[in-house]
């Protein structure tokens, strides 16, 4: 299994290969080169607006709780406070865990409900709320099957998972799946199979957490079948 | 787990909300038909008419003071009017168009009673007309406000019954359950509260009026019933918030306040009030004051013990 924490993300190497090779382009006044850097200029561009898929490996998750505190570091919550919560399942002999966030529904039923529009989803598919708009009526937190929402009573607006866009946009990937030492969370695009997120959803053993609650999650879950 | 988000205050505005559409339908059905006018002084229509504008109001007040960010900014309350697939952006617009009517009835109820107010009015705004055509005004605030009121009291029902998340709200049970409590709660405030202290027994003027109250409080019940069957017939969250309700730490709030005093000792009263023709002014305020306060616990235990989908 391919993880990214030993050499840098894919999209960020690219990034800089393209400017390097734009900047040769330029200087050599090339066509070919140049051609080149509007091609990687419009690959990036598809990259951006693909959409982005997380498994979580429920079969090597120990419920050792580190993703929990990257995503409270990483987003400056509050002591206790995090985006993800580790619900321990099974019997005390046959223990197993379940982490759950904001499943990036492509049907999400707090947008639905939300009087504003501040939640609302973002072209990569990740669903996001508008600070700017929100007003705090918390009536997403209600309407969220995954009760996947905190309330900030310092702010008043409602938080959630952002899937760390501006990491992902960069060519990163979340802080949860960076921090999980098992390697219980896979992140990379819905629609390349060679990548280990699409190769476990090409296999269909990655499915979603409640279908029949009718949202069509972005996350998807690996879990043992005589334990789902 | 019960949901942590919406409490009391919510519960309230739900109350209030409902109970003022009630009150207004209750004084809109008795100027409708004629009643009003049977008598020298109606205080159904005079309270039906004032009362509902603030209590509304007042319920939407408290509404905002539980948002976050938009009780510090209000401004961005007007984003709420902007999503049409929201059931809070249809309440909001409910709301809005309902508020003004009320305070127009009530304003024109209170010009119609005291005439007074026109003649004083006319010290400082000398256009305004000798008199005014009141009761061809009412004629069609009535109608087109009846719409709006039923709008109010289904809609609270609506809040909660879209919510999928929460299996025991999610059921066309609560829309129906809410609007006819709206109605009886009217009503308890307005005539059996309301006219029993101002004139005495109000079924010496209407014959019939234990009667509906009857089918309300009955109805109310039944709906009662029905909502708890569902939802311990439908099993999982939904049955954990049914027996939360019956038997959980609040369950002698259910039993005391809103089974007896709001539901059984009325039904009685007006089964009595009927047929004896008559009732005694304590009988009349029990009786209102029960349904009233059973309307608002009814709401609360219904918010609180809405329990999410277990994962």
């Amino acid at each position: 299994m391919t993880r990214w924490n030993s050499a840098p993300p894919p999209g960020l190497s690219e990034a800089r290969l393209s400017r390097r090779a734009f900047l040769k382009g330029t200087l050599a006044g090339g066509l070919v080169l140049a051609g080149s850097g509007f091609l990687s200029w419009l690959e990036a561009l598809a990259k951006v607006q693909a959409e982005y898929a997380m498994v979580i490996d429920a079969t090597k998750c120990v419920g050792c709780r580190a993703c929990e505190l990257a995503c409270q570091q990483r987003n400056h919550l509050a002591q206790g406070k995090s985006y993800i919560r580790i619900l321990p399942k099974g019997t005390p002999e046959k223990r197993w865990f379940l982490p759950v966030q904001c499943q990036h529904c492509q049907k999400p039923p707090c947008a639905e409900v939300c009087p504003t529009r501040a939640t609302y989803t973002h072209e990569t598919g990740v669903v996001l709320v508008n600070p700017k708009t929100c007003v705090g009526c918390k009536y997403c937190a209600l309407a969220c099957p995954y009760n996947a929402r905190i309330f900030d009573e310092k702010t008043g607006l409602m938080e959630k998972c952002w899937l760390c866009l501006d990491y992902v946009l960069g060519g990163g990937e979340p802080a949860c799946v960076h921090a999980c030492v098992l390697g219980a969370r896979l992140f990379g695009r819905r629609d390349d199979p060679a990548s280990p997120v699409g190769e476990l959803i090409a296999s269909g053993k990655a499915k979603p957490l409640h279908p029949e609650f009718g949202t069509r999650p972005g996350i998807l879950y690996y879990i043992l079948p005589e334990e789902a | 787990m019960s949901q942590p988000h919406w409490g009391w205050l919510v519960a309230i505005y739900l109350f209030l909300g409902g109970m003022g559409a009630g009150c207004f339908l209750v004084a809109a059905a008795v100027e409708w038909t004629g009643e009003r006018y049977k008598h020298a002084f109606c205080p159904t229509t005079l309270v039906g008419a004032t009362v509902p504008g603030p209590l509304i109001a007042l319920g939407t007040v408290l509404l905002i003071f539980d948002l976050g960010a938009g009780k510090m900014e209000p401004w961005r309350i007007f984003y709420m009017f902007t999503h049409f697939r929201s059931a809070m952006t249809w309440g909001i617009w409910i709301l809005t168009l309902f508020i003004p009517l009320c305070f127009l009835y009530g304003l024109v109820e209170l010009m119609h009673v005291y005439p007074g107010i026109l003649a004083w009015a006319r010290r400082w705004l000398a256009f305004l007309p000798e008199d005014l055509p009141y009761r061809r005004i009412k004629r069609i605030l009535c109608p087109v406000g009846s719409v709006f009121a039923v709008g109010t009291a289904v809609y609270t029902g609506v809040l909660l019954s879209v919510v999928r998340a929460i299996p025991f709200w999610n059921t066309p049970v609560l829309p129906f359950l809410f609007l006819v409590s709206a109605l009886s709660t009217g009503m308890g405030l307005n005539i059996d509260l309301s006219g029993t202290i101002a004139v005495g027994p109000m079924e010496r003027r209407f014959r019939n009026l234990p009667l509906y109250h009857m089918v309300f409080i009955g109805g109310e019940a039944l709906l009662i019933g029905l909502l708890l069957l569902l939802a311990f017939l439908r099993g999982g969250a939904a049955a954990q918030s049914a027996q939360m309700i019956v038997t959980g730490p609040t369950g002698l709030v259910f039993w005391v306040v809103v089974v007896l005093f709001g539901l059984l000792i009325p039904f009685l009263f007006h089964a009595y009030a009927y047929g004896a023709r008559q009732h005694s002014l304590a009988g009349g305020i029990l009786s209102g004051a029960g349904i009233v306060i059973a309307g608002l616990f009814l709401r609360y235990l219904i918010v609180a013990s809405g329990i999410p989908v277990a994962l």
